[in-house]
């Protein structure tokens, strides 16, 4: 629901990539957003339109890599992906996991831009 | 056409994390006590807070930033307690963030508070992402919401502190399962607080003023340690 002030962080964070890494324009954009983070990944992509016209990122694909979540079971003293809509409960031995180990990604990974 | 990937890796909630490091630093200079209330729409968050104002505001000096995505009702509710409250008006916005809360506070003068309340935008998933510099992570839940909630919306509930179960005095009323809300609850966050509310009947409430007092106590003294 707040995807277009996401698509607005990335921006800046292109931008400010842009000046220290010597780039003027952006062909794609690499994103890592975690089942947890509240964030849809086609609103997401429908604010990219918005956010990135008339910026060096007019026209960049927007690639976005879905992050499951997992959880630390103490019980089995792993890293467990609880079933969608469970909340943070092992799908093994049904204990409780409050430890959340990804799944809360919103990352900008990497941009991808002219040689 | 050939391209080079340009690696960033940083995460897009950083500024609002770095704004937020901010606020609790000049709240901790301040010794006030920060408390962000998150909720759907409907629990009786701005009922629990209107109670909460009206019992510190004698002893203590509360204030109170309230986001609304439209209306100031909220706003004009909380100021019948006397203390003084701002309106953040999100617009579009489903969260506060850090940002919006430092804005506001640049055009308010409520003087030194003891206490701060944030009466987050009702909703349970974006605002979990936002840190907005408090001391304190109030998830309210009311017995009309389904006993499962805390497993649709982990997040809040594993983030908060404190979860407070709100209109307890109509729980047997509408066949709220207690068991099984503690059990959700414990589910996304076993070392979590768990208080019943009711602001109509004054039920529980005492004991909710009693913790924010004792988390005022430590905030103060923790500033005048700092201070000496």
């Amino acid at each position: 629901m707040h995807e277009l002030s996401v698509a607005l962080g990335l921006i800046e964070g292109i931008q400010n990539s842009a000046a220290r890494d010597g780039f003027e324009r952006v062909l794609a954009v690499h994103v890592r957003v975690g089942a947890l983070s509240g964030i849809a990944p086609d609103a997401l992509r429908f604010s990219w339109k918005l956010a990135s016209a008339g910026t060096l990122a007019a026209d960049s694909m927007l690639k976005i890599v879905d992050v499951p979540l997992v959880v630390y079971c103490e019980r089995c003293a792993c890293e467990r992906t609880p079933r969608p809509a469970s909340g943070l409960i092992c799908p093994e031995c049904a204990s409780a996991c409050p430890t959340i180990v990804r799944g809360r990604d919103l990352q900008l990974v990497a941009v991808e831009v002219p040689e | 056409m050939k391209y080079r990937v340009v690696s960033i890796e940083q995460s897009i909630l950083r500024k609002n994390d770095a704004l937020a490091d901010g606020l609790r630093a000049r709240f901790a200079a301040s010794g006030t006590l920060v408390v962000n209330l998150l909720s759907s729409p409907g629990s009786g968050k701005t009922t629990l807070l209107q109670q909460t104002l009206a019992r510190l505001s004698g002893r203590r000096r509360v204030g109170a930033l309230v986001g609304d995505q439209a209306t100031d009702n909220d706003a004009r509710r909380l100021a019948e307690s006397g203390a003084p409250v701002r309106q953040i008006t999100t617009a579009a916005e489903c969260r506060l963030d850090a940002d919006m809360i430092g804005r506001a506070l640049e055009r308010w003068e409520p003087g030194r508070l003891d206490a701060l309340f944030i009466e987050n935008v009702g909703n349970l998933i974006c605002p979990a992402e936002y840190d907005l510099g408090e001391d304190l992570r109030v998830v309210v839940f009311s017995v009309t919401e389904g006993e499962d909630k805390p497993l649709k919306y982990p997040l809040a509930f594993n983030t908060a502190q404190l979860a407070v179960i709100t209109k307890i005095d109509i729980a047997d009323a509408v066949g709220f399962d207690r068991d099984a809300a503690y059990a959700s609850i414990g589910q996304v966050n076993p070392g979590i607080s768990i208080l019943e509310t009711s602001a109509r009947t004054g039920a529980g409430m005492d004991g909710w003023i009693a913790l924010l007092e004792t988390q005022i106590e430590r905030k103060t003294s923790a500033r005048a340690l700092s201070v000496r």
